[in-house]
């Protein structure tokens, strides 16, 4: 058994019957959809057309979104339906950062998770998806794509078909007859208009700052006008380029439902106090390990108690940024362990703990040399773990292609060592001169590493996809552009810079702050834009 | 207990929410969300049935129907199972009588959901986006559930709750008093009848002339077309088996009848039909088309009569079909003496002569005339012409409102484009276009009260002797002439200030008490009209009422059952339900059983005549109940269903209460070529066989035939009536080319002047009724002004700018939405958005509804004012505080002068839009602006076209007795009357 659907964009009129099937039988609330007809005009009177696609959940054959859920709350059945169980959803969102399609949303009643569940409740029993029995066209069919006589399997084997974004290696199990390049491109026409043809435009997706097209021409060897090379995965134009007498009306969204970003300030927030609470004890523990500074226990109490507190609100953020905070403990008590969500808490937990007591040992003054050695040992892994694995979450975000760097984990460590060594410019006056020399040494030898994968990593760099190079566009030149160069680049960086040249220790210590400041904005840009960029 | 729930309930954490379950009958619709019960019965396994076509099953099988188990889907992946009886009903969203399942839940009663109904014969089991939202309309916190009654004055918006008793004493005492002294003092002004006969036998009881209706503002252009030709003013095309499919209407997302019609269109484009579509707008319809002709509107005839020509001149035409049906002989006959005919080579007078007419006269309709007035590419035309070339027998063509309501001459519309049914032979055949009377099935009733003896000349004054049907859209003008007054005018499903055109004059006369005396809203919901009633009375939705309704949705004949869903599930629970109104929401009643209450109460000791006919057939002397009257029309009415019943050993009402639908003819081709008996009949001069002074039929080459119902039983291609009755012109007597008052030489371009297309729909939308289902105005709530990016540029707006758009009387503000899909020269606003209310916590739903301003000048100077968009607000459904969007429309008919049609008396809906700029400072989107005094003089312009009858009738009628409508009085009420109004 393996469930799947056929749309048939032949014979749908873009009634939206479908849409209000599914609220009927699945009581969808208002401000979410489970499925949707997305509809484009393309080309020039009186040569124009509309096209409908019906939109949903694929019911992927490897849906990220499962592999990314921390309880399981998202599923494959054994019949192919991508299943959910709001009884198990904590409401972390990553799932909706997992889908490459923009299928998943927080139900507004539940506050957990909610697709196209394939109408599971109904296939269990043998009945179609209500939107199949609705649609006045049949152009939906539903069933099994094992079963060569079944009504799907015969008329993908008459049909060419198409699925969406197939480069994303999910297997979509949702194929189009007739599906529209320009329906199908999320991006193909982008911005969003300021209306649809009859309802608001109200997305925080699909916002990106408007450019009027600026192609540049220059004059080629050969006298002809050629035209300058464009920005790498950033077309300036729709894909389907016509010669509109004005821009976008050639390829234009009539109608689409629209999606909240899920994941807004905390999780910035979050990236920074995890550096800085993973940091601290990293730096700490490298030093008392290889001798690179001297220290007693007041060091560790102060330094260590700012990872710490910094550790306790990374945990504050990450329950608060739940839709349901009070099941934040579903993670450890029904862990599905291919996720990083999951195995992020168990290094989380693992190093807070380690490094708690480390630093109570030291409250308690009952460290020995070399218990601060066992402790070092054991710290430094799980402090890079602690402070890595988010690489490895945003990296199972198959609908942010921006977030799945391979530098990421790399950049993540540079983060936390600086903001982790720079916490201790705060203490100059409590810590041994060393430890200060080496502190400031380290961050500065950081800040600039930070600046040049900053400027020259995930978002200098030309990008595999469309999607993170519109993100990385974003951050580059347009929405971000400032918090991007003045708050995260000048701020953040360069200025911390110039003042750990100065020397004087009120200085200094604002350059650790003015870093955390720019680390902040750099997070806030690099985790928002991607999000904006459409799915769907 | 695992180690998860021990670990949970040591900390306190809350483990999923036991589902609720409900422990008895609840009524929650329009004061709480529905709950149901949860039952330990496992749903029916349908995995193990095998579908022929190697699907799922779609629906639960019928004789499961009483009771079902479903998984609740909310609750899933946990299986919490709940248990429904199924109760068939009718949609009462668009005029399209779909067929619908509703859910009840066994314990609380309450209505689940809405799904279709697989043994409807119409719509298939299938429904569009209305259907399933039916739910919204029933659990619509905003519904109205207890009677009201005026306090303040009218308008002022203060109401006091009242019994039903009240009012039923209270408004069949004022028309008892009217009956008494006049027959045409009650108005009954139905918007969507959703039913066939049975209000209609009302009026007819009552005596009285009171019928009015909204066709004059929907269909009056198409019907009349129709109707000239062959005695019936409804296409029914058969579009599952075309081989061409002509549409000057959006027949894919709106028209009638949508989902039915759009099931069989697709169907046949998947087999290899082409549709052509006219239009000037890229409409859903016009984007699935294999041919978009986007015609500048009123061009349409010359497009029609240039492919007319085509198939003319290249012999492609169905000779033999027009030689037996077509009153060719009339036309050579009678022709050559209309004034401005060319001259014609009518020779002997046989039929080839007549195709050498038919050839001299539309030799200019050349493909090069069409692509010029229309603005299209002559491939495009050609492409077409082919297409309906290579249709012989198989043209499904069908124009209803658009066009032909759209333009001054509009009826020729329908008229010329059934002249291409008629040339390929496409009438009543497989795959052409029938008539509406051949497929719709109409029962009668067990009594049936005689013809009236009334006039009503407000109705059908006679300057519009063949006006389809009731100039209604011009009720305020007449009142505000001085042509009479209304003591009791009900309105239902009928928002007439805001759907008419001119609807300040609306208000003007509605806040009238001299000329209305009384005015009761019968509405599920508040209206902008009800605001200013004196009574409103909450009558049922879809699943709260009974109505028998056919639609001749295709070559088949069905009628179906509309069942209030909770009276069915109760009583097949074994509760006893005497009144409708004991299991519907609050105090909500049902029409047909307020009509019984009130008729007999107007006549309660029967000296009027009125109570007779709504005494039970089987109860002496007691008012007739719902059960009773159907099950006499189910027993002695409907051929088939009785036996069709007894076969499954159920009553014929039992059956219909059981299915909600019964499939009469399951296909119906060229019902007018059937033979008709001779015995006792005489055959005329015109080959017509006469019985007892009636035309029954026509001789076809020595054959007696049923024909058509025209005056000469044949299609009327030339018409005598419209030559008898004034307009004895080509333009009239033939099917032609009218000049619209939307002609490019009316719209002078340059100037800036542009054309309004106002009058079309959304697939999601009907009318002000879908404003109270949130899934439907979720998708659709704005109406932007759509603009081809040339006039755009040209007025240096883009998508979102704010638009002023000035017609004749007046102008509205709008935002722009700039597209490819529109001719240029053109704009155009889908017609059913732009609600309002005038106060902030009643008369309107706020997340549909805009709060607005009425003001005005002593000078005739209106306006409509937004104080506030749409917004979410709190109520028993948590759904309305997640209200997301604010824009709800901008109204516009307000500003639309009114333009009654001479010939049909169709309100011509396109508008010329005087001047379109860019909104300036201070202009607020949907402010409306209206000078009254330019809608009285725009009135008396379109008045001045028309002949009345007193001028013009050759027999001292008011309206020749053959053309339709919908209750005809006594033919001695035909009579012109001593002194018409205006003439001395």
């Amino acid at each position: 058994m393996n469930y799947g659907f056929v749309i048939n964009n032949r014979k749908c009129i873009g009634c939206h019957a479908c849409s209000t099937a599914c609220k009927s039988e699945n009581e969808v609330p208002l401000g979410v959809n489970r499925t949707w007809v997305k509809s484009v005009e393309v080309g020039q009177f009186p040569d124009v057309k509309r096209h409908f696609q019906v939109t949903r959940c694929n019911h992927c054959a490897n849906p990220s979104c499962v592999r990314i859920c921390p309880t399981a709350a998202m599923y494959q059945r054994d019949d192919g339906i991508v299943e959910f169980d709001k009884d198990s959803c904590i409401g972390c969102k990553a799932c909706m950062q997992a889908c490459p399609y923009d299928a998943i949303h927080i139900d507004p009643d539940t506050k957990t998770a909610a697709k196209c569940h394939f109408c599971s409740h109904r296939t269990e029993v043998g009945l179609e998806p209500a939107c199949v029995v609705v649609c006045p066209e049949h152009a939906i069919v539903a069933g099994d794509l094992d079963d060569p006589l079944s009504e799907i399997s015969r008329v993908i084997a008459a049909h060419a078909v198409t699925v969406r974004r197939p480069e994303q290696g999910t297997a979509p199990k949702l194929f189009y007859i007739d599906g529209h390049d320009i329906a199908m491109h999320p991006t193909a026409a982008n911005p969003a208009p300021k209306t649809y043809a009859f309802a608001d435009v109200i997305s925080e997706q699909n916002r990106p700052e408007h450019h009027e097209p600026t192609q540049v021409n220059y004059t080629h060897r050969s006298g002809s006008t050629a035209r300058y090379p464009a920005t790498q995965g950033v077309p300036e134009r729709p894909i389907q380029v016509s010669g509109g007498r004005m821009a976008e009306q050639m390829v234009q969204v009539h109608y689409n439902a629209q999606h909240d970003i899920p994941w807004h300030w905390p999780v910035p927030a979050y990236l920074v106090t995890k550096g800085i609470g993973a940091g601290t004890f990293f730096f700490f523990a490298m030093g008392a390990l290889f001798g690179l500074f001297s220290f007693d226990d007041t060091a560790l109490i102060w330094g260590g108690g700012i990872g710490v507190l910094a550790t306790l609100a990374t945990t504050a953020l990450l329950v608060y940024d739940l839709e349901k905070p009070e099941r934040f403990l579903y993670i450890l008590l029904r862990p599905q362990w291919a996720s990083w969500l999951t195995r992020g808490a168990f290094i989380l937990i693992g190093f807070s703990a380690v490094s708690a007591l480390w630093w109570l040992g030291a409250l308690a003054g009952v460290l020995t040399p070399a218990l601060h050695t066992v402790f070092a040992l054991i710290t430094v892994p799980l402090a890079v773990a602690a402070a890595t694995y988010t690489a490895f979450l945003f990296a199972q975000a198959e609908g942010r292609d921006l977030w799945q760097s391979p530098a990421l984990p790399m950049h993540l460590v540079v983060q936390s060592t600086m903001v982790g060594a720079g916490s201790f410019l705060l203490l100059a006056p409590v810590v041994s001169e060393d430890l200060y020399g080496a502190a400031v040494a380290t961050f500065g030898i950081s800040v600039a590493a930070d600046l040049f994968m900053m400027v020259f990593g995930e978002v200098g760099i030309p990008h595999a996809s469309e999607s993170a190079a519109r993100a990385a566009h974003e951050i580059r030149s347009g929405k971000y552009r400032t918090m991007f160069w003045r708050d995260a680049v000048l701020v953040g960086r360069a200025a911390p810079l110039l003042l750990l040249a100065i020397g004087w220790a009120p200085t200094t210590a604002l350059a650790f702050l003015l870093s955390v400041f720019g680390l902040y904005a750099y997070e806030y840009a690099f985790v928002t834009a991607p999000q904006e960029v459409p799915n769907s | 207990m695992s180690v998860f729930e021990f670990l949970s309930s040591m900390l306190g954490m809350r483990g999923p929410e036991a589902p609720r379950r409900a422990s008895g009958a609840t009524n929650a619709a329009g004061v709480a969300m529905p709950e149901y019960d949860v039952t330990d019965q496992a749903p029916v396994d349908m995995t193990t049935v095998r579908q022929s076509d190697g699907r799922m099953s779609s629906y639960p099988p019928v004789d499961r129907w009483d009771d079902w188990v479903e998984y609740d889907s909310r609750a899933w992946p946990r299986k919490v199972a709940r248990r429904y009886t199924l109760v068939p009903t009718i949609c009462f969203n668009c005029e399209s009588g779909c067929g619908l399942l509703a859910y009840v839940d066994k314990t609380t009663f309450e209505i689940r959901k809405f799904e279709g109904n697989p043994t409807h014969p119409g719509s298939r089991g299938r429904n569009c986006a209305k259907g399933p939202a039916t739910h919204n309309q029933i659990y619509d916190p905003e519904r109205i559930l207890h009677p009201l009654k005026r306090v303040g004055e009218r308008g002022e918006g203060k109401w006091k709750r009242i019994s039903w008793e009240q009012a039923l004493d209270e408004i069949a005492e004022k028309m008892r008093k009217s009956r008494e002294v006049r027959r045409d003092g009650i108005m009954y002004h139905v918007g969507r009848p959703g039913e066939d006969h049975y209000t209609n036998r009302c009026i007819s009881a009552w005596g009285v002339d009171a019928h009015n209706s909204h066709t004059n503002i929907c269909s009056a252009g198409a019907r009349a077309g129709y109707y000239f030709w062959a005695a019936g003013d409804r296409p029914s095309p058969d579009y599952a088996n075309a081989k061409a499919i002509l549409l000057i209407s959006s027949h894919l997302e709106t028209g009638h009848y949508f989902n039915p019609h759009a099931q069989r269109i697709i169907e046949a484009q998947q087999r290899g039909a082409k549709i052509i579509t006219l239009d000037p707008r890229l409409s859903n319809t016009a984007a699935k088309s294999d041919v978009w002709l986007p015609t500048w509107p009123g061009s349409e005839t010359v497009l029609l009569l240039a492919i007319a020509n085509h198939l003319l001149q290249t012999d492609q035409f169905d000779r033999e079909f027009l030689r037996r049906w077509v009153n060719w002989d009339v036309f050579l006959a009678e022709a050559p003496n209309v004034p401005d005919m060319p001259e014609l080579p009518v020779g002997e007078g046989s039929f080839e002569d007549f195709v050498a007419c038919l050839k001299t006269l539309y030799a200019g309709f050349t493909f090069e005339r069409a692509a010029e007035e229309a603005g299209v590419s002559i491939h495009r035309i050609r492409d077409a012409a082919k297409a309906i070339a290579g249709a012989q027998g198989g043209l499904s063509a069908h124009v209803w409102r658009s066009a032909s309501i759209g333009n001054l001459g509009g009826w020729q519309v329908s008229r010329c484009l059934f002249f291409l049914n008629v040339l390929t032979g496409s009438v009543g055949t497989e795959g052409g276009t029938a008539l509406n009377s051949w497929n719709k099935f109409v029962p009668k009733p067990f009594k049936k009260p005689p013809a009236f003896s009334a006039w009503n000349h407000l109705h059908l004054p006679h300057e519009w002797p063949f006006s389809f049907f009731e100039m209604s859209f011009l009720l305020p003008h007449f009142l505000e002439e001085g042509r009479g007054d209304v003591d009791v005018y009900f309105t239902r499903v009928y928002n007439p200030m805001w759907i008419n055109p001119d609807g300040f004059m609306w208000l003007k006369a509605l806040r009238d008490e001299e000329k209305i005396k009384c005015h009761v809203a019968m509405s599920p919901t508040w209206n902008e009209s009800a605001w200013f009633a004196d009574y409103v009375l909450p009558m049922g939705h879809a699943g709260e009422r009974h109505d028998l309704m056919s639609q001749e949705t295709h070559a088949g004949q069905w009628v179906g059952f509309r069942q209030p869903v909770r009276r069915v599930a109760m009583e097949r629970a074994g509760k006893p339900v005497q009144f409708t109104h004991e299991a519907n929401p609050g105090e909500v009643w049902e029409e047909n059983e307020w009509w019984v209450e009130l008729s007999g109460r107007m006549d309660p000791d029967g000296s009027l005549g009125i109570r007779q006919w709504f005494e039970s057939p089987y109860r002496d002397g007691e008012l007739i109940s719902q059960d009773e009257y159907w099950r006499w029309i189910f027993e002695n009415s409907v051929p088939g269903l009785p036996a069709a019943a007894e076969a499954e050993g159920l009553s014929a009402l039992a059956y219909m209460r059981k299915y909600g639908c019964f499939e009469v003819k399951r296909t119906n081709y060229v019902p007018y070529e059937a033979g008709v008996g001779t015995d006792g009949a005489e055959v005329d001069g015109e080959g017509r066989v006469v019985r007892g002074g009636e035309a029954v039929g026509v001789v076809i080459e020595g054959e007696a035939r049923v024909g058509f119902k025209t005056p000469s039983r044949r299609l009327e291609f030339f018409s005598r009536t419209l030559r008898d009755w004034g307009w004895n012109e080509t333009a009239y007597v033939l099917p032609w080319t009218l000049k619209s008052h939307v002609h490019p030489d009316n719209i002078d371009r340059g100037k800036g002047e542009m054309l309004l297309l106002p009058n079309w729909r959304l697939p999601t939308l009907i009318h002000t009724r879908s404003a109270n289902a949130k899934w439907l105005y979720e998708i659709s709530h704005s109406n932007p002004i759509w603009m081809h990016p040339e006039d755009a540029g040209r007025l240096g707006v883009i998508t979102g700018s704010l638009a002023r758009v000035e017609t004749e009387i007046g102008w509205f503000v709008d935002k722009v939405w700039v597209t490819e899909g529109i001719k240029p020269g053109i704009i155009a606003m889908s017609h059913h958005l732009g609600r309002w209310r005038l106060a902030r916590e009643q008369g309107g739903n706020p997340g549909m509804t805009a709060l607005a301003r009425l003001s005005e000048d002593d000078a005739g100077g209106h306006r409509l004012n937004i104080l506030e968009p749409g917004r979410p607000w709190k109520s028993v459904d948590p759904d309305t505080s997640r209200i997301w969007w604010e824009d709800v429309g901008v109204h516009q008919n307000l500003t639309h002068a009114v333009h009654p049609d001479p010939i049909s008396g169709a309100h011509c809906w396109l508008q010329k839009a005087v001047s379109v700029r860019r909104a300036q400072p201070g202009e607020r989107h949907g402010d409306v602006y209206v000078d009254t005094s330019r809608s009285m003089a725009v009135y008396r312009e379109w008045h001045a076209l028309s002949r009345s009858a007193v001028d013009h009738s050759p027999d001292g009628t008011l309206r020749p007795y053959w053309l339709k409508r919908p209750l005809k009085p006594t033919r001695e009420s035909y009579a012109l009357p001593e002194k018409p109004w205006g003439r001395g």
